[in-house]
């Protein structure tokens, strides 16, 4: 594949690799244009190669993760992995549903199966493929994923409730 | 089923919040490639450089290492071994040829 045509799939998936580089990079704008470009370079010059065309979106996705996450390690952002099981209270002043906040609280695996899927409407499987772990692990971090994003959104609708 | 509503009203809610954020131009990557002009072109001026220095360095002269033992007359009338170092013979005969010539 030459080089116009990979500007041309980066060129169709721009939005979406955008907002995925942004939920990687714990919704921070400038990290994310940063990352998006960091791995669109990967990409063009070579260093990261489409093996299957029909896998445009996961290798993708995949590249922009692993870009991300080298850069959080290196600022010492990103939480190790797995960590970040316990329960975190939500802000108590937030009046209205904020969509980032709430996703922050969820540990980083659980977050990205989870948005993957919800968001980008992909399969656990494709989510699998992403995070680079089994399929089983990731249906673990999908339903427990759930569960607490379930308990997270009730909880800031009954604080918004009481707030009103 | 009822939670993957919730969670999914969740996600719709996020996407339409999402309609509103700016997303940054398609960012104009430069690739670096590597130029090979600059260093077939440093190549070709020391191979220019070398040819020049090696036709324009002197002939170096040989070295004497070729003795020639001659027995000669002098004015005196008398015979004397006259021992010159050279690096070249002009003329070389060989100690056996009068043979051919006397007999």
């Amino acid at each position: 594949m030459n080089r116009s045509q990979l500007e041309h799939i980066l060129k169709l998936h721009h939005r979406e690799a955008y907002i995925w580089a942004r939920q990687c990079c714990q919704f921070d704008d400038e990290l994310a244009k940063d990352m998006l470009q960091q791995s669109y370079l990967k990409i063009l010059e070579g260093k990261a190669k489409l093996k299957d065309a029909t896998k445009v979106k996961t290798w993708l996705f995949s590249i922009i993760r692993y870009t991300c996450i080298d850069s959080l390690r290196k600022g010492n952002r990103l939480q190790a992995l797995g960590e970040k099981d316990d329960f975190i209270e939500p802000e108590k002043d937030t009046e209205e549903l904020n969509f980032e906040a709430i996703l922050s609280q969820l540990p980083t695996m659980q977050r990205e199966v989870i948005t993957s899927v919800f968001y980008h409407q992909m399969t656990i499987a494709e989510s699998a493929e992403i995070l680079q772990i089994s399929l089983g692990t990731a249906r673990t971090h999908y339903e427990r994923g759930k569960k607490k994003l379930k308990e997270l959104i009730l909880k800031s609708q009954i604080l918004e409730y009481h707030g009103k | 089923m009822e939670n993957d509503q919730l969670i999914k009203d969740f996600f719709s809610e996020m996407k339409k919040q999402d309609q509103n954020l700016p997303i940054p131009e398609f960012p104009e990557t430069k690739v670096s490639t590597f130029n090979w002009w600059f260093p077939m072109g440093i190549a070709a001026s020391l191979l220019v450089g070398g040819l020049l220095w090696y036709q324009q360095e002197p002939a170096k002269e040989a070295p004497n290492e070729v003795i020639i033992i001659s027995l000669q007359e002098n004015e005196n009338q008398q015979q004397t071994l006259i021992i010159e170092e050279k690096a070249y013979i002009d003329v070389w005969e060989s100690s056996t040829s009068s043979l051919l010539t006397e007999f």
